[in-house]
């Protein structure tokens, strides 16, 4: 030992468990879910030995083998080989294999172990392994491989310190022998031959496949059946967004009101207070109250990540997708968009085909974001009836945002047929996955991921979002208008003239001076432009008793005709208003162009999409 | 007697006969073969596409299932188990 810190790398093939060994490890709290392909980048922690001695951990994309079919794939063939810039060769692997899948992860590990590095098989998910019929012999299999193999189950922290001394051990070894000389490399058929001769003789007892799992898919993956249940789920998700967040969304505009409250009482009248009341609270105020909705979402997403039905959802999928010119591999990705799309475009990496995956890039922004959620949720709950429709114990506001997601999915199938004929024309993209078995989701990395989710929410909240809502106050509170003036406040400020020269080009499709002033600061995040109408609002009603007593929704439907509401909704469906996807797109990429062009299509389709959901509206009589 | 993977019942275990690896691009090959298929392997054909369409196909192969568009069953040739066919999986 030179007395570096060695490097060890976790390496296997897709849904081995590669990410919960490396929380168990290092107390990181990266993203795990049970489809193949969750992790797309090399990532790095720390772990220590026994003895307290660091080492730096790092945690790659599943692959198949060292040749790599899809982005993320070639970052592990590459830190493995050691030619990632910037970084030597690992001092160690760790091969997480999935007890229950021996004969297909083991062609991967004896590859990895023909390198001749200091290697150790981590044989984990052996609880399932067991509970689906299977025992096995790892000191056998050890023999077999000629690498410690030891057994793990990553999520309950089983078998760390034992893995961990058998790296330690491994990396003394193989300083003290002369270095092996790595054997070359054999064929794929019979390194699949060898790991199944290794796997039958490493396995004591066997019990057929389990019966239930075939029976669940027998249901969820029927052609009509399952399709039918895809749809029921995420209809049940977007009535649950509305129903089980009323509740603690009157908690939290309570408390704003309170805190409101408090500083109008504390703070003297003028600038400050007017800053902190009328900016701050008011307008992150009127984006936090969403945290329940977007939670409720997050967990829907999470559930279906967890359990193994994402990967059901991408077969149910595959045969629209495939009619566009996609495939069912880039349905993953587009679901996790409905969270937000900066993860989901990370996410494509899995993709294989770089026109499949470019396409998959430009729609992602179709789909809709939690951020969107606050704007459509603002605007249905004003005005749109809170009532059952047809008697059904269906909300009509549900109904709606159900319909605003639909019209994201139908407005990105549609972009993409054209995309895959025009500029992004390339082969049919193929579709070729493995199925995880069903997991039940854990309760405990539920919680982590929603509380993570929800810190991400309100640091946004705390920062770009307030930041915004802040300068927007000032642009909006000055120049002072003078007491004689015609113009309102909001119209006489700086804010309100730009707001005013934008609006000549949004008025066609029925925006008016609101919604022109709440569209710029909305560029950073779409969420802005409901913290920007706050803001405005409060403004507006300054002094006024009666007008501050009034709600923000009360206000806008006094203002705004129901034509123009909805033309309002159909621009959010399709604009691309958010820095971070752009930033993402452009990396992912790696130039301009592309983020151009989409920001560029997504613009055009939203103002056409808002015209002529406007002009309909007011041919029937809602102008 | 031989038939195509993509036209093989479903439910019932086939063994893999030839593999047509000259229409299968290079890449689809590889991963046929690190989804561990290749000849005289035993899958067995357990779901078969949706609403929209006859595609993709779900396989049990040993103790994984894998998805594969219709393009790659169509180049695998497949003849029925000669043993018992609960003994496959």
């Amino acid at each position: 030992m030179t007395g570096a810190i060695p490097t060890i790398v976790l390496v296997g093939n897709p849904n081995a468990g590669k990410s919960s060994l490396f929380n168990a490890l290092t107390g990181a709290r990266q993203k795990i879910a049970n489809y193949p392909g969750v992790t797309v980048e090399r990532k790095a922690g720390h772990a220590s030995f026994a003895d307290g001695r660091p080492a730096a951990l790092i945690d790659l994309p599943g692959s198949y083998s060292l040749t790599p079919a899809s982005p993320d794939e070639a970052v592990t063939r590459d830190v493995v080989l050691g030619r990632q810039a910037g970084e030597r060769r690992p001092d160690a692997l760790v091969v997480v294999v999935d007890a229950a899948n021996l004969d297909n992860h083991l062609c991967f590990a004896l590859e990895l172990i023909a390198l001749g590095l200091p290697t150790v098989i981590a044989l984990n998910m052996v609880d399932l392994a067991e509970r689906d019929g299977l025992t096995l012999d790892a000191e056998r299999l050890a023999a077999e491989l000629g690498v410690p193999v030891v057994p793990t189950v990553a999520v309950r922290k089983r078998g760390l310190t034992e893995l961990l001394a058998a790296i330690d051990g491994a990396i003394l070894s193989h300083q003290t022998q002369a270095d092996a000389i790595p054997a070359p490399p054999p064929t794929d058929v019979a390194l699949h031959q060898r790991a199944r001769a290794i796997a039958r003789v490493a396995t004591l007892a066997e019990t057929p496949v389990r019966r239930w799992t075939q029976r669940v898919d027998a249901v969820v993956l029927h052609p009509v059946a399952g399709f039918l249940i895809l749809l029921a789920l995420m209809f049940v998700m977007f009535q649950a967004v509305y129903a089980w967040s009323e509740a603690p969304i009157g908690w939290i505009e309570d408390g704003i009101a309170a805190l409101q409250g408090v500083a109008t009482d504390a703070l003297p009248d003028g600038f400050l207070r007017g800053l902190i009341v009328e900016g701050l609270l008011a307008g992150v105020g009127a984006v936090v109250v969403f945290l329940p909705q977007i939670l409720i979402l997050f967990l829907f997403i999470l559930l279906l990540e967890a359990s193994g039905y994402m990967t059901r959802a991408a077969f149910l999928m595959d045969g629209l997708m495939a009619k566009v010119g996609l495939s069912g591999r880039g349905f993953i990705p587009l679901l996790s968009s409905f969270a937000c799309a900066v993860p989901g475009i990370m996410a494509t990496r899995a993709i294989p085909d770089p026109k499949d995956r470019l396409t998959t890039i430009l729609i992602a922004p179709l789909m809709t974001c939690s951020a969107r959620l606050p704007v459509y949720t603002l605007i249905i709950g004003v005005f749109i009836p809170n009532r059952a429709v047809g008697g059904l114990p269906v909300g009509l506001q549900g109904l709606v945002l159900f319909g605003l997601y639909v019209a994201g999915i139908v407005g990105a199938l549609i972009v993409a047929f054209v995309l895959r004929r025009s500029v992004t024309k390339g082969s049919a993209a193929g579709f070729m996955m493995e199925m995880p078995r069903y997991q039940w989701p854990r309760l405990r990395d539920v919680a982590i991921s929603l509380w993570q989710r929800a810190w991400i929410f309100l640091r946004r909240a705390g920062t770009i979002i307030a930041f915004t809502t802040v300068v927007l106050w000032l642009l909006l509170s000055f120049p002072k208008a003078p007491a004689d003036s015609e113009l309102r406040q909001v119209d006489y400020s700086v804010a309100g003239r730009i707001a005013s020269g934008l609006e000549t080009v949004v008025r066609p499709i029925g925006f008016n001076h609101d919604i022109a002033l709440a569209l710029i600061p909305a560029m950073a995040a779409r969420e802005i432009a409901v913290s920007a109408l706050a803001t405005a609002n409060a403004i507006d009603a300054g002094d006024d008793e009666d007008q501050v007593a009034m709600s923000l929704g009360e206000r806008l439907q006094g203002r705004w005709s129901l034509a123009t509401a909805l033309a309002f909704l159909a621009w959010f469906v399709f604009a691309p208003q958010c820095i971070s996807t752009i930033a993402i797109t452009r990396r992912e990429t790696n130039g301009w162009k592309w983020p151009l062009f989409m920001v560029g299509y997504l613009f055009a389709l939203a103002y056409a999409a808002a015209g002529i959901t406007y002009w309909t509206a007011v041919a029937f009589g809602l102008g | 007697m031989i038939a195509k993977l993509d036209s093989a019942p479903l439910g019932m275990a086939v063994r893999i006969a030839r593999i047509d690896w000259d229409i299968l691009s290079h890449d689809e090959g590889r991963r046929l073969r690190e989804f561990g298929l290749m000849e005289g392997v035993e899958v067995k054909p357990l779901h078969r596409g949706s609403l929209f369409s006859r595609e993709p196909l779900a396989l049990g192969i040993g103790r994984m299932q894998v998805i594969i568009r219709g393009r790659q069953a169509a180049a695998i040739a497949v003849e029925p188990v000669e043993t018992e066919p609960a003994a496959a999986a």
